[in-house]
């Protein structure tokens, strides 16, 4: 009996000593909306620089109609989708990611054509265009990897115990992760 | 003893050589910026001709006086993974290039045998120096040296370029933040002086203490010597209190000062100066990054 009485007060003596980790839930909570806001940004600023390229492009090859289209197609339905950071679910950050891909390699076959038209690839405008959108795609996966760096240390806390008691508790959610698909995950590759 | 050193030299040698072989890994560039503030280029397997290296550093050196802007150029011949991009932001970020708050880092990376060059700008110097700008730089003043081979000629008017597009661009973060640093280490530090004088006092006047009538009336009135060993001097001090007369006998141990055997005043002369420690260029202090963070600006391009 005593030693049942023993092993109760341990227990709540290691919990209370090592409290409940609300508060930092909430902190790395936060942190991951950031990442998230910060990675939208990137896509955003990628979808504003397309049109632009889109007409520079046009200027010199119009008659690659089907390709242009197909940009301009995938910008529109990418920026349709925007998740809020709050439900942030793995099926919604799948559809998003799938959206963005879907411009990513429409934006790669793009600037695969332009490599046909040396007047284009001579365009001031056009090249800083490119140099943007190069940049663009650096930030992207740079946000991609803090936002999932932020998720797995969020993640990581509220599943440790006794953190998965609270945090089940007070309804923390486990973060999805964005994930390395094959073709999608690949940045068109821009050639001098 | 000897079969240890010369394996521990064998083993150094065969690092130095494997290290030499193999590509770069971000963790194995050493910042010659932390040893001496003046100095900005690491150039491990000297693309650079030290001609060049020095003139760049006294560029570099300039910027970063104008503007605050640090810089941290990087000349290879291969980068592990030869994800340019990468290297560089990794670089970049774990070596905390640019100043805390205003994030004005720029590393410039050159991976010969990778034949690509890369900037990346600090979150607060991308609006300054835009990617554009970067490949501008790179193609107009790098890449038509670079495709001849010639690293000197190209990363020095690269740098050229970058300095006059920067000159002027941002005043230098506040020299208040750094000092009140120094101020609250100046601060700590008198208050501990304070505390060691208060507790020397308090310790000098516990021993004033009369046991008997507790006030602090007790004097030394009398001391002789009881044995000196080992340069500890033990001598049998008398006190006595001025309000009741109690009298108080203790032992007390203290350093030998006078005339010890081979202790101070022996030995041969150390002398100063002139060793090993050539290498500062005269009396700079090491400098450092100040952590500044990054985002993905900047440009990269192959030649």
């Amino acid at each position: 009996m005593k030693n049942v009485t023993r092993f109760i007060l341990m227990i709540v003596c290691v919990i209370s000593l090592s409290s409940c980790g609300y508060n930092t839930m909430v902190e790395k909570d936060e942190a991951v909306s950031h990442a998230w806001s910060n990675v939208e940004n990137q896509y955003q600023r990628r979808a504003d620089l397309i049109p632009n390229l889109v007409n520079t492009v046009k200027g010199y090859a119009a008659h690659e109609k089907e390709t242009l289209e197909a940009v301009v197609e995938a910008r529109s339905k990418a920026t349709q989708i925007t998740v809020d950071a709050d439900n942030l679910t793995p099926e919604k950050l799948k559809a998003y990611q799938e959206a963005q891909g879907e411009v990513g390699s429409a934006l790669g076959r793009l600037l695969a054509i332009t490599e046909n038209y040396p007047d284009l690839k001579a365009n001031e405008n056009f090249k800083e265009l490119q140099a943007q959108l190069e940049g663009t795609e650096n930030r992207i996966s740079v946000e991609r990897r803090n936002f999932n760096e932020a998720s797995r240390d969020y993640n990581t806390y509220i599943w440790k115990f006794p953190n998965n008691i609270f945090s089940s508790l007070f309804g923390f959610e486990k973060r999805p992760y964005f994930e390395a698909e094959a073709g999608t995950e690949k940045a068109p590759t821009v050639k001098f | 003893m000897k079969r240890y050193v010369i394996t521990l030299i064998v083993c150094t040698f065969l690092a130095a050589i494997q290290g030499k072989a193999e590509a770069y890994k971000v963790g194995d560039i050493v910042m010659v910026h932390l040893q001496d503030k003046t100095r900005y280029v690491c150039n491990p397997d000297h693309v650079l001709s030290s001609a060049t290296v020095a003139k760049i550093d006294s560029i570099l050196y300039a910027l970063e006086q104008k503007t605050g802007i640090e810089t941290l150029v990087v000349a290879v011949k291969e980068i592990e993974g030869g994800d340019c991009f990468n290297f560089a932001y990794e670089l970049g970020k774990q070596n905390g290039v640019g100043k805390k708050n205003s994030n004005n880092g720029l590393v410039v990376l050159l991976a010969t045998q990778d034949r690509c060059i890369q900037f990346v700008t600090g979150y607060g110097l991308e609006g300054i120096l835009p990617d554009a700008i970067c490949k501008r730089i790179q193609i107009q003043k790098m890449n038509p040296y670079f495709a001849k081979n010639e690293w000197n000629a190209g990363m020095l008017s690269g740098i050229q370029a970058i300095n006059s597009y920067l000159d002027g661009s941002m005043e230098p973060e506040d020299i208040e933040n750094e000092n009140s640093g120094e101020l609250y280490i100046l601060g700590f530090v008198f208050l501990f002086m304070l505390g060691i004088f208060a507790l020397s006092y308090y310790i000098q006047r516990k021993k004033t203490r009369c046991p008997n009538c507790k006030k602090h009336t007790l004097h030394r009135t009398d001391s002789h010597l009881i044995s000196r060993k080992n340069g500890i001097k033990r001598e049998r001090v008398v006190y006595t209190c001025s309000n009741c007369g109690y009298t108080v006998v203790k032992d007390e141990d203290s350093d030998d000062e006078s005339g010890g055997i081979g202790r101070a005043g022996r030995g041969g002369p150390i002398i100063f100066g002139g060793g090993p420690f050539r290498g500062g260029g005269g009396g700079f202090s090491g400098g450092s990054f100040g952590g500044g963070s990054f985002g993905g600006g900047g440009a990269g391009s192959r030649f």
